[in-house]
């Protein structure tokens, strides 16, 4: 194209990358049933979480990774993971005062300050440094409204009961091979309970930090939400350049009553892999809401910029009737990255409705699929369904695949799907540029519109944010 | 003459029968297959059709050739102007070329076709050609034929195919297992139909391999009804692009059949184009499956095409599956698909019985509406056999 | 025309109605009978489209209370068709597209289905080709309407005056027009007032539901109601309509006030 190429503008190296020293507590790598119980005494856990992770293990035993995906990559070696890695600090602070400063700092290097001064107003963030709650703000304001917000961990200690009754009944040990061995040898992640008629009133965020390579991330995390709640959650992730690949497979449960709401955004940020496609994360996340109140709602939001490779399908299941169920996506891949995701919604209860948007970016030599599936249930009467999945391809040597399954049995329902595909074309850049627009802001501005619909969808503070990742990220492909 | 060709062909197929072994549920393009009534086909005896009496006589102008008996099809018949046999020389370079091309050659009923059919029905088109019909004879158990056209540059033709399947619920088994291979020169331009219409115990395994030259123009149009099996998979290559493809389909299912139809569709050049349009009804219990794939590789800048599946279900024990598929890797490019699946209008059928119309008779008048869109495509030979068979009316009890 | 001997046609009682669990109709009571015009006015929400639908017994509508006679029948126990068989026809406020079903054979199919009723023979088709083109005049509609689909790419003037071509093909007894004039043009409106103008006659009656007095100018309504709140506020004779043109609706919120209702 022209000389000052887009490609030339290319790869910001990625700023997150560095590591932070610290002490660590890590457990020799390796998986089996001494694993498990190993890391359930040092969380120090009652019994029914160690027979919930011990009956999952069993059950991944007998499981066979999945091969499905159009994705390529080399084996996993499940026994070349270090399971457990904890910065080696005492029982979280009382007080941020307390924390080390080097943890401190790196979420400040991060843009998450935590410090009293520095923190978001209007944001709760718990901090989570290679799966171990560091600390969360705000808790004392929160509780005041009886909101529960704090790391799983925590959770299991303070409210056993609320774990017990909700953890698993979204997403089951023996839903699928990553969600039994993350059931396994989850480490930690955030909980949160939002009593009846609730409405939260801030953000809540996790951030997630990875620190240490070779260790597997093994999140877990329980929104709950009682008749007539309702809660906005951000979920943000980075970590630092290794060359070895890290696996991260995460469960992440909502469960909505009657009346209640859930709004579950994450921009993703993690480490790509260099342009040759060495090193990065392999991202294998089980998502789903279960709508199971009536009139209930949930909404997944995401924006997908990193990992080497991301196979996730936040899912929801709309069982009470009137419940509502959306999912906007914004997935870009550059070099060699490959993205399998998508959603599931399935119909189970009347009147049910879901929305899906999905909006995928492929640049450079990277592969993107959509992959969906609506299911409209018998009970399903008066469901409907809208999808609207578009690709945005740049350059002529990265993929888009869309593959929307649509299964239907229940003939009172509407299910419509429509695609299509489009370019940045040196038409329409010439005429941005031509009225002034500089090249790189005029790329921002044909992606950003591609992606209005979604980004429209992320709370304030994130949208502003997801605008400026994607341009970053995008430097250097149109061209 | 045809068995020294078809004979290690028919020896190659069974052998790889035999390796492959039936399809099975972990095979994405077998997952949703009913494979009992699959391998129920498979099994059962390998007959010579016959039963030519509740045909429709053939139009003015039109040759008609039967397949699928014991005759050769060719006997007797005065081919039209510009259509003539292939050489066996001819043949043997040809046959399974575009099987091939399309990546074809080795699918199972493509396999279970070779391993049985004992003749093929090989024809060359040179300029525009009289219509032709070809009609595939039916019989108790499972009959295997097989067509091989070439259209040579410039070549016109419009074929209807005719699969009569009509039976009572008390006759026994029928099955036809169909492969046919077709080649477009540059500019050529086929207009080819598929009525398939069948009832009682009848399997299907239809396959069709097409190759487009540079600026040739397909045009398929299949209606298919009252199988309690079938599977219609037309598959397409541009092999440089440049070519105009126009696939619309009409599945109708009622009882308990299950009919798939997977189409694909590959540009290997540039600017290609597409419209496809699907339609599928399904009553009673039965199972309607549309996978639509669409491949967009690098080569292919400037590709249109377009994809609509549009499916309504008519009872809650019915099921439909729709699964389009988009690979896409050329990014300028106008490729766009949609999908729906609902029942009847509400509000159409309402405003029918606010001028007197009885509701099944509104619910009849909307479903021949739904199914004449494609019905009306078929090329024009078949205005005979539509006035004979049931898909005319296609409001009747599915 | 008011005759009170004239036959009772249409005895709405006391009548409620819901739509989605949400009551719109709250006791309605109106009488018609053959010769008259009525006209049912009121702003948007009063419950007037829903009276309308209830009548043609549309399936999202459902009865809550009162009763309905047609001729001294029980309408509600009747199919929509039937309804439609026996002479009651409602000019819908949006006609509904049907691509894929001929005009011609859809109003072929409901002409004899009405015939077929009143005891008449059926047209084959070439005799009700002949016959619609007849009656394609009453509303100026060109022929080439009766190739295309049901109301598929029709202007909003072309789906009323095939609404209205549909009158003159039935025949009904009692008329019930949704806001047959919205959208339309005055010429458009003054052909579609013709038609029902030439349609009517001392044995029929037709009633009127609009906004405007404009199409009052050219039907001459008999009675006027203004519905508010899903009842029949007021009623009056044609005056009461150029009334309403000059002061509005707003002395319905102060009368609903005054009898305690919101």
């Amino acid at each position: 194209m022209t000389s000052t190429s887009t490609r030339d503008l290319v790869s910001q190296p990625y700023k997150y990358g560095f590591v932070t020293e610290i002490e660590t507590d890590k457990i020799a790598k390796g998986l089996s049933e001494d694993v498990v119980r190993l890391i359930s005494g040092k969380k120090d856990e009652p019994d029914f979480l160690l027979q919930f992770r011990l009956k999952a293990f069993r059950h991944w035993l007998t499981l066979e990774e999945p091969d499905w995906a159009a994705l390529g990559y080399p084996p996993i070696d499940y026994q070349d993971i270090i399971y457990y890695a904890a910065p080696k600090q005492q029982d979280k602070k009382a007080s941020l005062d307390e924390v080390d400063p080097k943890l401190l700092e790196t979420f400040d290097k991060l843009g998450i300050p935590l410090s009293e001064q520095k923190r978001l107003s209007n944001v709760a963030v718990d901090a989570v440094f290679d799966s171990v709650s560091i600390a969360t703000t705000y808790k004392e304001k929160l509780a005041e409204h009886g909101v529960v917000f704090c790391s799983f961990s925590e959770a299991v200690k303070e409210h056993p009961a609320l774990i017990e009754r909700y953890l698993g009944t979204v997403v089951a040990s023996n839903d699928n091979y990553f969600a039994a061995l993350n059931s396994a040898v989850f480490s930690d992640g955030s909980f949160v309970f939002i009593p009846k008629g609730v409405e939260c009133p801030m953000e809540l965020s996790t951030y997630f930090r990875i620190n240490s390579g070779d260790t597997g991330q093994f999140e877990r995390t329980l929104i709950v939400a009682e008749e007539g709640a309702s809660v906005s959650y951000l979920e943000g992730c980075t970590a630092p350049m290794f060359d070895t690949n890290q696996l991260h497979a995460a469960v992440v449960e909502l469960v909505a009553l009657d009346d209640a709401s859930i709004k579950y955004s994450t921009v993703q940020n993690w480490y790509a892999g260099d342009e040759n496609g060495v090193g990065g994360i392999y991202n294998f996340v089980t998502k789903r809401g279960q709508c199971r109140g009536a009139r209930s709602r949930i909404s997944w939001t995401q924006v997908e910029t990193g990992s080497a490779i991301t196979w996730k399908y936040p899912s929801c299941v709309l069982q009470g009737a009137d419940s509502v169920g959306e999912f906007y996506s914004v997935a870009l891949t550059n070099n060699r990255q490959q993205a399998d995701t998508g959603t599931k919604m399935v119909h189970v209860g009347p009147r049910t409705r879901s929305t899906i948007v999905s909006k995928g970016i492929s640049a450079g030599h990277s592969s993107n699929s959509y992959r969906g599936l609506v299911q409209i249930g018998p009970g399903a009467s008066g469901a409907r369904n809208y999808s609207q999945c578009d690709s945005m391809l740049i350059g002529d040597q990265a993929g888009a695949n869309t593959y929307p399954y649509i299964r239907s049995q229940q003939p009172d329902s509407a299910v419509e799907h429509e695609a299509s595909t489009c370019r940045i074309s040196e038409d329409q850049l010439f005429y941005l540029q031509s009225r002034g627009i500089g090249f790189e802001e005029a790329v921002s501005m044909m992606v950003s519109g591609f992606c209005r619909d979604v980004f429209n969808q992320l709370p304030m503070e994130f949208a502003a944010e997801a605008d400026k990742l994607l341009a970053l990220k995008l430097e250097g492909s149109v061209g | 003459m045809v068995n020294t060709v078809l004979a290690p062909v028919q020896k190659r197929g069974q052998a790889n029968l035999e390796k492959l072994g039936l399809p099975t549920r972990r095979q994405e393009a077998w997952r949703l297959t009913d494979l009992k009534r699959l391998k129920a086909m498979a099994s059962l005896p390998h007959v010579a059709g016959a039963d030519q009496s509740s045909w429709p006589s053939v139009d003015q102008g039109v040759t008609r050739l039967v397949i699928g008996t014991d005759s050769d099809p060719l006997e007797g018949i005065q081919l039209p102007e510009g259509v003539s046999p292939l050489s066996e020389a001819e043949l043997e370079q040809a046959l399974g070329h575009t099987l091939d091309r399309c990546g074809c050659a080795e699918v199972w009923p493509v396999e279970l076709n070779h391993a049985h059919s004992r003749r093929v029905l090989a024809l060359r088109v040179r300029g525009s050609v009289a219509p032709l019909e070809i009609v595939l004879a039916a019989g108790d158990g499972l009959i295997a034929t097989r067509v091989l056209l070439l259209l040579e540059e410039k070549a016109e033709l419009d074929l209807l195919q005719v699969i009569p399947a009509e039976r009572d619920n008390a006759a026994a088994p029928l099955a036809h297992s169909h492969v046919i291979e077709v080649h477009l020169g540059q500019e050529a331009r086929l207009r080819h139909g598929l009525l398939a219409s069948a009832s009682g115990d009848t399997s299907l395994l239809a396959h069709l391999a097409v190759e487009q030259e540079p600026r040739s123009s397909y045009d398929f149009v299949s209606v298919c009804r009252g199988w309690r099996f079938g599977r219609l998979e037309p598959q397409v290559l541009q092999v440089d692009g440049q070519a105009t493809t126009r696939l619309n389909g009409l599945a109708m299912t009622g009882g308990d059949e299950q009919f798939a139809t997977h189409t694909g569709v590959c540009f290997q050049g540039p600017e290609g184009s597409l419209d496809q349009l699907q339609k599928a009804v399904a009553a009673d219990r039965s199972h309607s499956i549309f996978n639509g794939a669409i491949q967009v590789p690098r080569a292919a800048q400037r590709t249109d095409a377009s994809q609509l599946s549009r499916n309504l279900l008519l009872s809650s024990q019915a099921r439909v599956d729709a699964k389009p598929e988009l690979e896409i890797v050329a990014d300028d490019v106008r490729c766009a698909h949609g999908a729906t699946v609902s029942q009847l209008q509400q509000d159409q059928l309402f405003y029918l019985r606010s001028r007197g119309v009885a509701a099944d008779e509104a619910a009849a008048l909307l479903l021949k509406g739904y199914c004449c869109d494609v019905v009306d495509r078929l090329p024009s030979v078949a205005p005979s056999w539509l006035a004979s068979s049931a898909v005319k009316d296609p409001a009747r009890p599915l | 025309m008011i005759r009170p001997d004239a036959e009772l046609l249409l005895d709405i009682s006391d009548l409620h109605a819901s739509v989605e669990d949400q009551p719109i109709l709250k006791g309605v009571n109106l009488q018609v009978r053959a010769g008259e015009v009525h006209a049912v006015m009121g702003r948007n929400g009063s419950g007037k489209s829903t009276l309308s639908k209830i009548l043609a017994g549309h399936p999202s509508y459902r009865v809550t209370g009162g009763s309905v006679r047609y001729r001294g029948d029980d309408l509600f126990a009747l199919e929509p068709e039937e309804r439609a068989r026996l002479g009651v026809f409602l000019g819908f406020q949006y006609p509904v597209e049907i691509p894929g079903v001929s005009n011609l054979e859809f109003l072929r199919v409901a002409t004899n289905a009405r015939r077929d009723t009143q005891g008449q023979e059926e047209l084959d088709t070439f005799e009700f080709e002949d016959h619609v083109r007849e009656k394609l005049k009453v509303v100026q509609m060109d022929p080439a309407f009766l190739e295309r689909s049901v109301n598929q790419g029709f202007s909003g003037g072309e789906k009323k005056r095939n609404e209205i071509l549909q009158m003159a093909l039935l025949e009904p007894v009692i008329s019930i027009l949704d806001e047959t004039d919205s959208g339309l043009d005055i010429d458009a409106l003054r052909i579609v007032a013709g038609g029902v103008n030439q349609l009517s006659s001392p044995d029929t009656a037709s009633i009127l539901i609009t906004h405007y007095q404009r199409l009052l100018d050219e039907i001459t309504p008999d009675y006027v109601h203004v519905m508010a709140a899903g009842r029949i506020l007021r009623t009056g004779g044609r005056e009461l309509a150029v009334e309403l043109e000059q002061i509005g609706y707003d002395w319905v919120d102060e009368q609903l006030a005054t009898e305690g209702v919101a």
